[in-house]
């Protein structure tokens, strides 16, 4: 199955979820301090979320509107 | 003169029963929370230093909200699978504190399969509310729509999970089971259910994009109240006509829908998450009393004596050397997930296990991160080059050392990074760099941690996952098991075992 890190293609196995995708992308211990993950609508992702074939997650900084 | 009272008496009746019907706003609340996976204490998030979550003050929000207005409760799964506080009871500590808020529903997610049927079955059984799945086939005990009704308001609740639940957990605990299209599923169902019903509620266990999908291509879904992505959505979104909703993760929030309807349709859909965090004197009381109750009993569980150790199990210098309690684990791995070879990273052992009774807090001290069992197929050629960057950090003490079963090596430290390994041997012969071997690992190697990359290759080259003959299958991937932690795995080997002994066997010789 592949996904999209920061539109970066990234291979994973059915089961394996947002932690995965972004170890893959090199991109995990960015996310444990000052990045959060982001789905294509601006959605956060927990880490523990399910991947989905093509699916595209975006690391950022936190948005501002967040309310929480 | 009496009968025209009797009359006019009717037709006020009738005409205040029409107005209140009809012609006032009625609003109702829907509560929804998924992918809890047994986190019932609060915790810091990775990279937070605010604890957030806790079921005590989650239950005292929903009794709060649940006053204001007329209210269900809904769960979009994966709630007993996951955390210590879940795992330990195999959810049962779960479902009881679900039967105290007395939840209206939950569907099934993919991780409610991870104890086998048998478990899922006697938690079913156990639920004072109904577990739905319309679009799994052979669970019995579970139903595809109940219809709630709510000030006059009838609302059909439509359970789908995702159709992956074979390939993401051990295809024994889905023996029997089909799953079947989620889209198709809820279109025969809205079909049948559109006339009589005022209002079509989806609990899906999908994750939010095919929520999305599934919003676009089936029409009368009012409302998708979302699981299995964990997606945080603050605000309902919207796809045609139907709100979608989902609230995070692990109970850090509480998903609030609030629906007005005018003339049985739905006028205005508003929608929040509220945070749940940890205040003093916020806590409900039967929920603390429940979540100690677990606790105390996870505690004794954790003190269980499970075997006994006849040497010392070395975890301190996994990052150096072979050690016994390298080998013991790796052995188990491989035994398990039938492969020929093991390679794992030293530093996800993280402490020894002493001689003597060996209890199962030792075991999670050993192994304390959420990893599991993949087997992967790689070459001769992958398993040298996984090597070599296994051992290119030994001077510095790097996680990435290896433990293995099935072979033996050698590496010289002194030579230069990329060129140490000699003499990789298995079982007993050359290893053949163009020939493929089954290698059992973790899923974090198997991801790119500690910046193993072979792994992640063979995935890339690998195609179509199915189950075939009840073992998920890609071209190069053959064992996969995210429901079942390592820790876990080995703590059933030791019960099984009940006397442990292993020792350091010549697999990993430094030369120089």
């Amino acid at each position: 199955m592949k996904v999209y890190v920061n539109q970066e293609p990234v291979d994973v196995l059915p089961g394996m979820t947002v932690r995965h995708a972004l170890l893959s992308a090199g991109l995990l211990g960015e996310v444990e301090t000052f990045l959060k993950a982001y789905d294509e609508w601006g959605n956060e992702l927990g880490l523990g979320g399910a991947l989905s074939d093509g699916m595209k997650i975006y690391v950022h900084p936190v948005r501002k509107s967040s309310t929480f | 003169m009496k009968r025209s009272k009797i009359i006019i008496y009717v037709l006020v009746v009738l005409l205040f029963s029409f107005s209140f019907t009809h012609a006032h706003p009625i609003e109702i609340r829907i509560l929804h929370l998924n992918d809890f996976h047994g986190f019932a204490e609060p915790y810091k998030p990775l990279g937070s230093d605010l604890r957030v979550g806790g079921l005590p003050y989650l239950a005292t929000r929903v009794k709060e909200l649940r006053q204001e207005k007329p209210t269900l409760l809904l769960s979009a799964g994966d709630m007993i699978q996951g955390n210590n506080w879940a795992n330990l009871f195999y959810g049962e500590s779960v479902i009881e504190w679900m039967n105290e808020m007395k939840f209206d529903a939950m569907v099934l997610g993919n991780h409610e399969f991870d104890f086998g049927q048998e478990v899922l079955r006697k938690r079913i059984s156990e639920a004072t509310f109904p577990f739905l799945g319309a679009n799994v086939n052979g669970l019995n005990d579970i139903l595809p729509y109940i219809i709630k009704e709510l000030t006059g308001i009838k609302i059909a609740i439509i359970g789908i999970v995702t159709e992956d639940v074979p390939l993401s957990t051990h295809p024994r605990n889905v023996v029997g089971l089909k799953f079947t299209s989620p889209i198709e599923t809820v279109r025969k169902i809205v079909e049948t259910l559109k006339n009589n019903v005022d209002v079509i509620l989806v609990l899906s266990h999908i994750g939010f994009s095919g929520d999305r999908v599934l919003a676009e291509k089936v029409k009368g879904i009012d409302v998708i109240v979302g699981g299995h992505s964990h997606t945080k959505i603050e605000r309902p979104q919207k796809v045609g006509n139907t709100l979608i909703v989902q609230a995070w993760e692990h109970g850090k929030a509480l998903g609030v829908l609030d629906l007005t309807l005018k003339d049985r349709r739905i006028l205005e859909g508003k929608g929040h998450l509220e945070e749940i965090r940890p205040e003093r004197g916020r806590e409900d009381r039967a929920t603390s009393m429940i979540v100690k109750k677990y606790e105390e009993r996870m505690n004794a569980i954790l003190n269980e004596k499970i075997g006994e150790a006849e040497v010392d199990l070395d975890g301190e210098n996994v990052r150096r050397r072979e050690t016994n309690l390298g080998n013991f684990i790796s052995d188990m791995m491989r035994r398990v997930s039938g492969a020929e070879v093991t390679l794992i990273n030293g530093g996800g052992i993280r402490s020894s296990i002493r001689r003597g009774e060996v209890r199962v807090k030792d075991v999670y001290s050993a192994l304390p991160f959420d990893n599991y069992i993949v087997a992967i197929k790689l070459t001769g050629r992958q398993i040298q080059e996984a090597l070599e960057h296994g051992v290119s950090g030994v001077e510095d003490e790097e996680g990435r050392f290896p433990q293995v079963s099935g072979f033996t090596f050698k590496y010289s430290p002194s030579e230069k990074k990329g060129s140490r390994v000699k003499e990789i041997r298995i079982s007993g012969q050359p290893i053949g760099l163009d020939q493929e071997y089954v290698v059992a690992t973790n899923d974090f190697l198997a991801a790119g941690g500690d910046g193993y990359k072979v792994f992640g290759e063979a995935i890339r080259s690998s195609k179509d996952f199915a189950i075939i003959g009840g073992m998920m299958k890609g071209e190069k991937v053959v064992y996969s098991h995210s429901g079942k932690w390592l820790r876990d795995v080995v703590v059933d080997t030791i019960k099984d075992m009940k006397k442990i002994f292993s020792e350091v066997e010549g697999r990993i010789l430094e030369t120089r």
